[in-house]
């Protein structure tokens, strides 16, 4: 069995500069974090490798060169292979684009399943997994919470999806995208001595648009189908306002205040 | 005529009929919107579509996105539209993407404004988890998509149509999904249904069940900022902010919370905002009408003393 997670490796939001001019964000000033819906992904790959040690588990992003420590601390915890799917033609891509490239590359491989997060904390639009879906013709869904590891192995994919009321459990046969939440819980193992050590350069490949071959006009900011033309950081509107502490008289205030408008 | 289809989502009827006004803003006032329902309703919808397109699934509805994308795709093929708005709700977040897929058209998620230019329409969504609000322009034939946060464009009182109502078989049967059970989750609200809401953050994690009681006093429902939530204190349902729910109640009470712009951005709405924070230059301070310097708990505790004294005299 193969499983590919797609895998995002996301600045840590709060610490973060973004580069007003560009619109972009300044990523070597933010620590990168694997996304953590992302996190719950992988561990769940890997927890079906632990059944089955003859499991192969790959983890794909679309990134910058960059990002290969963050990849080889996934192969470090037991994922098999990394691949990075990177060159100038893709920087800049909106969801079409991106899913464009990530879609040929994937096209191209032969998987069981295909693990997703449900939404990434930076671009957090949650389109990467249902926009390969449609390109790749599969199911796919969002917001999973568990899925049941043992009729995995018998190709069926049955799992919860918990909303506002309820928990409902669906059932599909694989392939399929399976996008997880952060709620699901799975948690990554930790890296064995050994492999804190050893060198996994050897299992991460760079795939370029030479493998790819798309015209520059499909992908990247030409390729994209919407354009960011500005950001701004918002600013509150001031209301007129009164302080009062938190002792006999501003309770007396606020209930006053509350019984006025009607509340009491 | 301008057209624009609106995806209406059974489980949130009422902000998918609000996207009409976002119809509104995005085409003037001089255009023609389709709605498509693929589930039965256990409420009739008011004339406010011109055309409402029943879809024929099992009574039980759809529950498979790639069937309804098959279906809208086909619609548009017949009917060309301009823009093409869905709910920002679980079943629409998975519909969406797919759909734009479909069509080679842009998408943009989760907006919250829209405004019209010169040189076109541009559309402003949170991204970062909030922080920041991007403006994005489509580029390219369209149409224009774009998923809409539920319950931010709000619309009280809405122009009514001439509604043809027109069935419309569904074009695929799909990959094959069942479900297999459902199972309610015990004590669930909506906050966003709530009035008043009385909401706890990082400052007063220990003291949640205080908060729950002068809701309830106050005839409200408690909510929480995401630390709580991420906290594990208050669940995930309850939650205000971005990456949460936007409500809009009369009164909301803040209890030690900071005012990450990620919250902020789900209150906007509220009518009147009290804040208790130790900090009392915390930024939800300054939305606030009344500002309590101090801790949040003893606060709870005299000002629960006081409502219950008075209820009693
Ligand atoms: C401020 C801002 C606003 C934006 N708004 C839009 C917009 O409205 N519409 C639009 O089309 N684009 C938008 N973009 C561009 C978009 O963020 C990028 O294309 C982004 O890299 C992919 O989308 P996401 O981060 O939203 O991922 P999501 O779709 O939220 O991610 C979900 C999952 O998909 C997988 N995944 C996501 N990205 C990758 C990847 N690169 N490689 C491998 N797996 C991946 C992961 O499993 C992840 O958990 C915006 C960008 C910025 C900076
Ligand atoms: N005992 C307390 N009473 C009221 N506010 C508090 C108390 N302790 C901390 N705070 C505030 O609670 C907020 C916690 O913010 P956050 O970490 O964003 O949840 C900060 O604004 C603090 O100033």
């Amino acid at each position: 069995m193969k499983l590919i997670c797609l895998v995002k490796f996301v600045p840590d939001v709060g610490s973060a500069k973004y580069d007003f001019e560009r619109h972009t964000l300044i990523r070597d000033s933010a620590h990168l974090q694997l996304n953590p819906d992302d996190v719950c992904a992988v561990a769940f790959a890997l927890r079906i490798k632990a059944r089955h040690p003859e499991t192969i588990v790959e983890a794909v992003t679309m990134a910058s060169a960059k990002v290969t420590p963050n990849m080889e601390d996934l192969l470090r915890v037991g994922v098999d292979r990394g691949v990075i799917l990177s060159d100038p033609a893709f920087a800049g891509s909106d969801t079409f684009a991106t899913t464009r490239v990530l879609g040929r590359y994937l096209s191209r491989q032969d998987f069981s399943v295909l693990l997703t997060g449900t939404h990434s904390i930076d671009g957090d639009t949650s389109h990467i997994p249902a926009q390969l879906g449609a390109s790749l013709h599969l199911l796919q869904m969002s917001g999973i919470q568990k899925i049941d590891e043992t009729l995995f192995e018998q190709n069926i994919a049955r799992f919860d999806v918990e909303s506002e009321q309820e928990i409902t459990t669906y059932q599909t046969q694989l392939p399929c995208i399976l996008s997880l939440t952060r709620e699901s819980g799975y948690k990554l193992p930790y890296a064995s001595r050994t492999n804190l050590e050893k060198d996994f350069s050897a299992q991460i490949q760079v795939v370029t648009n030479q493998e790819l071959g798309f015209l520059p006009e499909e992908v990247g900011l030409t390729g994209s189908k919407t354009r960011v033309i500005e950001t701004y950081v918002k600013r509150l509107e001031q209301r007129e306002q009164r302080t009062v502490r938190a002792d006999e008289a501003g309770v007396d205030y606020v209930f006053r205040f509350l019984a006025d408008k009607g509340f009491i | 005529m301008i057209r624009c289809l609106i995806y209406i989502d059974p489980s949130e009827t009422e902000s998918s009929l609000d996207l009409i006004e976002a119809a509104r803003q995005l085409h003037g006032d001089a255009f023609e919107v389709t709605g498509v329902l693929c589930s039965a309703l256990d409420q009739t919808l008011p004339n406010v579509f011109d055309r409402l397109m029943l879809v024929a699934y099992p009574a039980n509805g759809c529950i498979d996105p790639a069937q309804v994308a098959d279906t809208m795709q086909a619609l548009h093929w017949k009917d060309k539209f301009q823009s093409i708005l869905i709910p920002a709700t679980p079943f629409g977040r998975m519909l969406a993407p797919r759909l734009a897929m479909l069509l080679g058209t842009g998408l943009v998620a989760d907006i919250t404004k829209i405004r019209r230019t010169d040189e076109g329409v541009v559309v402003i969504r949170p991204a970062y988890s909030g922080s920041l609000m991007a403006c994005i322009r489509f580029i390219g034939d369209g149409p224009m998509m774009m998923s809409v946060r539920p319950n931010v464009f709000r619309d009280m009182v809405k122009e009514e149509r001439t509604m043809r109502i027109e069935t419309l078989q569904p074009r695929t049967n799909g990959v094959g999904i069942e479900q297999i059970e459902v199972r309610p989750k015990q004590s669930s609200y909506d906050i966003r249904e709530s009035e008043v809401l009385v909401s706890g953050g990082g400052g007063i994690a220990k003291s949640f069940a205080k908060i729950e009681r002068l809701a309830e006093l106050l005839g409200g429902k408690a909510a929480a900022s995401r630390k709580l939530v991420d906290a594990g204190v208050a669940p995930r349902s309850i939650q205000v902010g971005q990456s949460g729910k936007t409500v809009n109640p009369e009164l909301y009470i803040a209890l030690g919370i900071n005012g990450a712009i990620q919250h902020i951005e789900g209150i906007k709405g509220a009518k009147h905002i009290i804040s208790v924070n130790i900090n009392k230059d915390a930024p939800l301070t300054s939305l606030s009408d009344i500002v309590v310097e101090g801790d949040a708990d003893r606060f709870l505790d005299q000002l629960i003393r006081r409502i219950q004294q008075h209820k009693s005299e």
